[in-house]
């Protein structure tokens, strides 16, 4: 069971951060007038699944107390930053100064903030379903209990 | 299917009469655990000792090898291991909601997202418990959204 929902968030993220890091790419792209190679595609496929991975190892931690949760997040966060500069140098994308190291800051809060905000629109959608369930439960308990007050 | 209760005379004993074309094995392991089940435990608060009533706990709670109840205002402890709450409980609207909590279902008032995953439910005494993302999908097969595997 554990591994499954590890390999379905791993694949929900994946998508979202592929998403987002491609409109990170496309207005970038647009703005600077540069001209990339296929394989971009490919790199930008690939930094989505590095950067999916601790995401998905992390929500696998339950963590008790509002602390830890905020280390954990914390930590994830710098990790992610530190991969996405790594991945930078790697493919070659850019010359890692502080200028493009803030840029690369600012792009991973955006690619951050974009996934954590979808999760969040799936989860109230899930919810609002989930409530409705339980006012159904309600409404059938207080029907029956009516009942019995009748044939009492 | 028409749900009927009626109260008995006074003096006579409590009976189930089933009024069906043919009765699945679903309505036959309620009927069972409905029988079976223990609905009442002790439960200790200082020197008191109390007679406990399932529909009255919001929720259990384990704590430092210790596990409580908690009531509307009161909390009690009681002599259970969570999983042993759990299996007692499962039959009726108990559901696990993270590795040290089991919730009444019937005490939630409704349900909101959290931005890390998880959801709050909002109890009707005004607390709010979190239920952990691996415990959502067994909260959704209760609810009859999601099935079982």
């Amino acid at each position: 069971m554990m591994i499954k929902e590890f390999f379905i968030s791993l694949l929900h993220y994946f998508v979202d951060i592929t998403t987002a890091v491609l409109i990170a790419a496309a207005i970038y792209l647009t703005f600077s007038g540069q001209q990339m190679e296929s394989v971009i595609l490919w790199q930008i496929l690939f930094s989505g699944f590095i950067t999916a991975l601790p995401t998905a190892i992390l929500l696998c931690f339950d963590p008790k107390s509002v602390k830890v949760s905020l280390i954990l997040w914390v930590t994830h966060f710098m990790l992610i930053f530190v991969i996405t500069l790594f991945l930078l140098k790697m493919f070659g994308w850019c010359r890692i100064t502080p200028f493009s190291a803030f840029l690369t800051f600012l792009a991973v809060v955006f690619i951050y903030s974009f996934t954590c905000f979808v999760h969040y629109l799936v989860d109230r959608k899930h919810t609002s379903l989930m409530n409705q369930q339980l006012k159904k439960r309600y409404a059938k308990m207080e029907a029956i209990q009516k009942d019995s007050t009748i044939q009492q | 299917m028409r749900i009927i209760i009626e109260s008995p005379q006074p003096n006579d004993e409590d009976v189930v009469i089933v009024r069906c074309a043919s009765p699945d094995q679903r309505l036959i392991s309620m009927l069972l655990s409905y029988q079976t089940v223990n609905t009442e435990i002790t439960g200790y608060l200082d020197d008191k000792i109390v007679r406990l009533n399932y529909q009255d706990v919001f929720y259990f709670e384990a704590n430092e090898n210790r596990v409580f109840a908690y009531y509307h205002s009161e909390v009690y402890e009681v002599k259970y291991k969570l999983y042993e709450l759990e299996e007692l409980f499962m039959p009726l609207d108990f559901v696990r909601c993270s590795k040290s909590m089991i919730v009444n279902m019937e005490k939630i008032e409704y349900l909101s997202p959290l931005f890390s995953g998880k959801l709050e439910a909002h109890l009707k005494n005004g607390e709010k418990v979190v239920i952990s993302r691996q415990y959502v999908h067994s909260l959704k097969i209760r609810l009859g959204i999601e099935e079982v595997e």
